[in-house]
């Protein structure tokens, strides 16, 4: 499954839960028990729906779903159900959805960009609503998701739990169960009503992701310490967000020592960090006069900025291309094109600026290579940028290196000191 | 007196009016005989006048006489510098006494003849040398000038675009891709010379097609040696501006040339005209360019333009920069997008 958030540079292509998606997917159908009909019929008044309002057209905009966490009628939802009232508040409002079909206005209090998370004030006073608490759960054992998958009514799924994702930067639980577009920002929780975590993404066939209950209950206690001159996050704030989460993980890339891996004649980074995944792929096919050999490395994380725009994805690729039957300029007439194609995180208009690039042949130690930067700036993040290092080492007639260090959503200072420390890592064996 | 007669194909032939009257017509039975499908059997008579004035007189042409732009009845007294046109031939009336310019030094003046030169062997010898002493210019100045000339460089384009495709191809049926793009340059040129030499049947009454095939063979040429230069270039010295205002001054001289080419085989302009003709189509041309560029450049895309040339080349013979020096880039790059950014 596919659905609108997913940036083309994923390959694990985890997709955000957002509203009015293109691509339908049933719900498979669930085991009945009676286990999850009481905890349903105990749950399903602290579950609210969201509804994103356009103001000129009163038409909705985006729908996902909320939980009571006090009983002041303070609710959670994932920042992205909530995210245009930050990029855009002129243009849109919040209204929380009773299942009576009563609406409440609701005010953003606080967010957190890089757990998906919101917290939303209410005039509301729940009869009931979750706590907050750390709960030790064991891989295996029953949850039940509760949301509005797709605007067709508060519904309860089940599914399990699989423990935290390990090769991401940031803390995520993986679910087994079937989460859908619309079903954001809903809880999961225990039989006895725990909350394991909120609702945030899918990629699809039963593998769903929550965002972990402490980081919940860090950000409501943020909402609520600020009480009532809490202001609604800004763009600027948004970007701060970001701009620290990636200076506290990524600063410490590619410094020291480094893991190495050998591909043909040339050394070169591999996996940075715990939180990446590498793996690798080899063509060698008949029809073809040149073999390549691919080494790519990605976290699984990308953060939703709005929109189809998403960030944060940090990765690293590199292709060997070997020859024995092409002469020089036939070869380099390949790797030319290899070098040229396009494997830049895609972009809108509205939030990002096109690109700029820039080359020049370099040469470190004894390594020369061309080395190719293209850049482009967030336009209401404050001063972040993605960023795309492309490298091709030259030298050779028969075998080259095309390598790709992608850094998005990052600052400039971080962009500049690991691209340094990148094109110093790359070498011949 | 002299007669100076422009003759449509644009040549030019000159003849001393002593003996009048002259007639003038296509008939062969004139004293002088024009080519020109325009004009009558019997066209014109040049008479000199009761004053001893020379004047040209209809004799009942189906085109007449054209003086400024008007055509005359009758006859037209002639002084220097009269034009009159018949048909789509001009009949210049020149003074004999006309001062011309001093004659020009060339430096490239085959040195005096020495004795031995007179053996009839060191005469062939000399001749030889001559042969081949004229500058590069020269030489493809005499050879875009004869047919076979003209196929050879229409040859010698087919054959480089085919080349060219061969070392640019590294899938297994590179053969086929190389006769497909050989074939693509000849068809092309051949349909451009066509057109061309409608035209020219048009305007001169000459097809004149294997000209017009030399004259855009030699620009794709050209155009291609160009293109690989670029290449070259921009893998050697990377985003330097020069480059692309060379592009722009290159690709007007291409363009201009070819029209140029194309319009001394297919009118009867002058060279000074059939360059302006081309400067101003060439540099509208551009000018449509640019504006598109520009306007393209504006417009958001999200997919990266850079050159990620590569090329066989000893990397000790490369300038080459150092990681600082990229950090420079970065920079450079940085101060752009937030540019962008703030617009």
């Amino acid at each position: 499954m596919r659905t609108s958030g997913c940036p083309r540079v994923l390959v694990a292509s985890l997709c955000l839960l957002l509203a009015f998606p293109l691509v339908t997917a049933g719900l498979p159908g669930q085991e009945s028990s009676t286990a999850t009909a009481a905890v349903f019929r105990r749950y399903a008044d602290r579950v609210m729906k969201i509804e994103v309002i356009e103001t000129g057209s009163a038409a909705k905009a985006t729908i996902g779903s909320g939980f009571f966490v006090t009983p002041r009628g303070h609710i959670v939802t994932n920042y992205h159900v909530v995210s245009k009232l930050i990029h855009s508040p002129e243009r849109y409002r919040a209204e929380a959805v009773e299942a009576g079909g009563a609406t409440h206005p609701v005010t953003l209090l606080a967010a957190d960009v890089v757990h998906d998370l919101a917290v939303l004030g209410t005039d509301l006073r729940p009869p009931a609503h979750f706590a907050l608490r750390p709960v030790t759960v064991s891989q295996g054992d029953r949850l039940y998701a509760l949301g509005h998958p797709r605007d067709l009514g508060l519904s309860i799924v089940e599914g399990t739990y699989n423990g935290h994702l390990r090769h991401t930067l940031y803390p995520k639980i993986h679910f087994t169960g079937s989460l859908n577009t619309g079903m954001s920002g809903g809880p999961t929780i225990d039989d006895v009503g725990r909350v394991i975590g909120v609702n945030v993404s899918t990629a699809g066939n039963q593998l769903s992701f929550l965002v972990p209950v402490d980081r919940v209950a860090a950000l409501v206690e943020r909402a609520l310490a600020a009480g009532d001159t809490a202001i609604a996050p800004t763009l600027e704030e948004i970007g701060n967000q970001l701009r620290d989460y990636q200076d506290l993980y990524l600063r410490g890339m590619f410094a020291g020592e480094t893991k190495m891996v050998e591909l043909g004649p040339y050394r070169i980074v591999t996996e940075p960090a715990p939180f990446f995944r590498c793996w690798a792929d080899a063509t060698r096919r008949e029809e073809l006069p040149y073999e390549t050999v691919e080494h790519r490395c990605s976290t699984d994380d990308y953060l939703f900025i709005a929109g189809d725009q998403t960030s944060g994805v940090i990765g690293l690729e590199h292709e060997l291309i070997s020859t024995r039957t092409l002469n020089a300029p036939q070869f380099f007439a390949l790797y030319t094109n290899i070098f040229g194609r396009d494997n830049t995180p895609s972009g809108q208009e509205e939030h990002v600026t096109s690109w700029r690039c820039g080359t020049r042949n370099v040469r470190h130690e004894a390594t020369p290579m061309r080395a190719v930067l293209c850049l482009r700036r967030y336009r209401k993040l404050g001063e972040l940028y993605d960023g795309v290092l492309k490298v091709a080492v030259l030298g050779h007639d028969d075998s080259g290196l095309v390598s790709t260090l992608t850094l998005s959503g990052v600052t400039f200072e971080t962009l500049d000191l690991l691209s340094r420390r990148y094109l110093e890592q790359v070498s011949w064996r | 007196m002299i007669l100076e007669v422009l003759h449509p194909d644009g040549a030019r032939t000159r003849h001393r009016l002593d003996v009048l009257p002259l007639t003038v017509g296509r008939g062969l039975g004139n004293g002088l005989v024009l080519d020109d499908p325009y004009v009558d059997a019997r066209h014109a008579r040049i008479v000199f006048d009761e004053a001893g004035a020379p004047r040209v007189e209809d004799l009942g042409s189906v085109n007449g006489l054209v003086e400024d732009g008007a055509r005359h009845a009758g006859a037209i007294a002639v002084t220097p510098g009269a034009e009159v046109r018949i048909g789509r031939t001009t009949l210049r009336f020149r003074d004999s006494d006309e001062p011309v310019p001093p004659a020009l030094v060339d430096h490239n003046a085959v040195p005096p003849p020495r004795r031995a030169d007179l053996h009839p062997a060191g005469a062939r010898v000399a001749a030889g040398a001559r042969g081949r002493r004229p500058r590069a210019v020269e030489v493809l100045s005499r050879l875009v000038a004869t047919t076979p000339g003209r196929l050879v460089i229409a040859a010698a384009a087919v054959g480089a675009f085919a080349v060219h495709s061969w070392l640019g191809s590294y899938e297994r049926s590179s053969a086929s891709g190389m006769f497909a793009s050989a074939l693509v340059v000849a068809i092309g040129v051949a349909i451009w010379a066509g057109i061309w030499s409608v035209a020219s049947r048009a305007s001169v009454q000459r097809f004149n097609f294997v000209g017009h095939v030399g004259v855009a063979s030699a620009v794709v040429l050209a155009g291609l040696g160009w293109s690989v230069l670029d290449e070259w270039s921009s893998f050697i010295a990377p985003d330097a501006g020069i480059w692309s205002v060379l592009w722009v001054v290159v690709g007007f001289a291409l363009a201009a040339a070819l029209i140029a080419g194309h319009l001394a085989l297919a009118s009867t302009m002058t060279r000074r005209r059939q360059w302006r003709a081309a400067a101003i189509v060439a540099a509208s041309l551009w000018a449509v360019g640019m504006l598109a560029e520009l306007a393209e450049d504006d417009e958001f895309s999200d997919v990266p333009t850079f050159s990620g040339v590569v090329k066989p080349v000893g990397a000790s013979w490369l300038p080459m920069a150092t990681i600082d020096d990229f950090g420079e880039v970065m920079l450079e790059l940085k101060e752009s997008v937030d540019g962008l950014a703030e617009k």
